[in-house]
């Protein structure tokens, strides 16, 4: 037997429709958060599949964590502390840049601009670090390994993710990558600057550039820093009212 | 005009891959013909706004390229497929055409339906749900295809897609070009002549970076009559009786 649809229906748009539903994939709650945090839902599926891209992630992390091994072993040298973040950053850029990444080109072409993608990944490498870094001193606690753990962690992966975040949010506010990576420089020299400025303050003990993230009363800082940040964004890009 | 060109220039050191080239393109399709190192990948990434001109006026769809805003604007409109594109092998084929959707900022609402439609356009609806990392060269080409033509682009750029689509395939994506070129500007690089009739309205024949040759197919033809071109079809003696007299 053989069936002919109705006049007036066209099956390909009928087919094309039910296609889409079959195929929709429903964004979890995590990527719509980060969709009303970034106002793009472009930048937040960037943000979710950067752990996805393994070899990128891989050079990435590697890279973000021997920085970071080395700048711990040169506690003394505060060019080293000047220099660590941006050599990290731009291992994060090579890891997702041109060389790497397959898509590149195509992602240039794209209206949601590249340079925001990058950061937002930098976040995402520094931030999934970050709390790796605290399961690791929690699972270790009690040994050397954990001491070492939570210094990496403290001193390094959680200030460069509030720094990194600030950068993000500044990026996000004024719509510009350039801005926000300007912004998070001049955070990360003024707070190493400042703290030095601070730490050789008459009375105070020691002088040292490396201050910014040996001294651990900034721990907690970093910390509220890195909220304020997601704090700021998401009220930023808050939905406004009869627009949703 | 969708695009116009005024005396651009692309340096790349010593080297001058594209030399002074002016070009103006309203709907229709334009194939981008010429040998090797001739300048026809430079100006197809100029037109996708990835690489700034050395030196020259560029206009794409009424905006200026060099302002970060119109560039946006003109990005959103825009549909590239690139020589070699990558692909991240985790992603499905709905995935990845959905999110350069996302990227190129189409309204979130629209996504879904956008990307089943482009799916299906490219013949690709069985392997929808599979990884990239399983599909073979040809049906990766309609999957970048496929993200081309997602947004419905008023400017669409296509760097050698016939390359590896089988004598099937490559007819249905001529009929496609010929579908987008009623309403938008479809530019397609490529060495096939063979493509360039079937599907242009109109060919521009690049050599050492300038445009020696712009007329329709037609045109190129009767220059292989006349000219002293070599090739199996007119158009390819067309081709190269053009490409003789502008290295004379």
């Amino acid at each position: 037997m053989t069936m002919t649809p109705p006049d007036g229906v066209d099956l390909d748009r009928v087919w094309t429709n039910v296609a889409a539903e079959v195929w929709r994939r429903h964004p979890g709650r995590l990527e719509r958060t980060a969709t009303r945090f970034l106002r793009s839902p472009g930048l937040a599926r960037a943000l979710l599949t950067t752990p996805s891209l393994l070899l990128p992630w891989l050079i990435a992390t590697t890279v973000f964590l021997a920085v970071g091994a080395l700048a711990q072993a040169s506690a003394g040298q505060p060019l080293v502390w000047l220099i660590a973040p941006a050599v990290a950053a731009v291992g994060v850029a090579y890891a997702y840049g041109p060389g790497i990444d397959p898509a590149w080109e195509l992602s240039c072409s794209c209206a949601v601009s590249y340079r925001m993608v990058l950061l937002t990944r930098a976040v995402a490498v520094f931030a999934v670090n970050a709390a790796l870094g605290l399961a690791a001193s929690a699972a270790t606690v009690g040994t050397t390994a954990s001491a070492h753990a939570a210094q990496l962690t403290f001193a390094w992966l959680i200030p460069m993710t509030a720094i990194c975040a600030m950068a993000l949010a500044v990026a996000v506010a004024t719509r510009s990558a350039n801005t926000g990576a300007a912004a998070g420089v001049a955070a990360w020299i003024i707070v190493v600057l400042g703290w030095s400025a601070a730490s050789s303050a008459p009375g105070a003990a020691g002088v040292s550039l490396t201050a910014a993230v040996t001294d651990p009363s900034l721990y907690l800082p970093y910390l509220a820093v890195a909220a304020c940040c997601a704090v700021i964004v998401g009220y930023a890009t808050r939905p406004q009212r009869g627009t949703q | 005009m969708n695009i116009e060109l005024s005396d651009i220039t692309r340096k790349f050191g010593r080297n001058t891959a594209v030399d002074r080239v002016t070009l103006e393109a309203g709907p229709g399709v334009l194939g981008l013909l010429g040998p090797n190192g001739a300048g026809k990948t430079s100006l197809l990434r100029m037109l996708a706004t990835i690489l700034p001109p050395s030196s020259g006026q560029l206009t794409l769809l009424g905006r200026d390229p060099r302002n970060p805003a119109d560039r946006r604007e003109i990005r959103r409109r825009l549909g590239y497929l690139p020589q070699n594109l990558g692909y991240y092998p985790s992603f499905t084929v709905v995935e990845f055409v959905e999110y350069f959707a996302l990227l190129k900022e189409m309204p979130p609402h629209l996504v879904t339906k956008a990307v089943a439609a482009a799916v299906e356009q490219v013949d690709l609806g069985s392997k929808a749900k599979a990884k990239l990392r399983t599909l073979s060269g040809g049906m990766l080409r309609r999957v970048g295809i496929a993200q081309a033509i997602v947004n419905e682009p008023e400017l669409l750029l296509f760097d050698e897609p016939t390359a590896g689509l089988d004598p099937e395939q490559r007819v249905a994506f001529r009929a496609l070009m010929r579908d987008f070129g009623q309403t938008a500007t479809v530019v397609v690089s490529t060495h096939l002549v063979e493509d360039v009739g079937a599907a242009c309205s109109e060919v521009a024949l690049m050599s050492n970076g300038k445009i020696v040759f712009r007329g329709t197919p037609a045109e190129l033809t009767v220059r292989g009559e006349t000219g002293q071109g070599v090739g199996d079809a007119p158009l390819e003696r067309g081709y190269s009786a053009i490409l003789a007299a502008a290295r004379a």
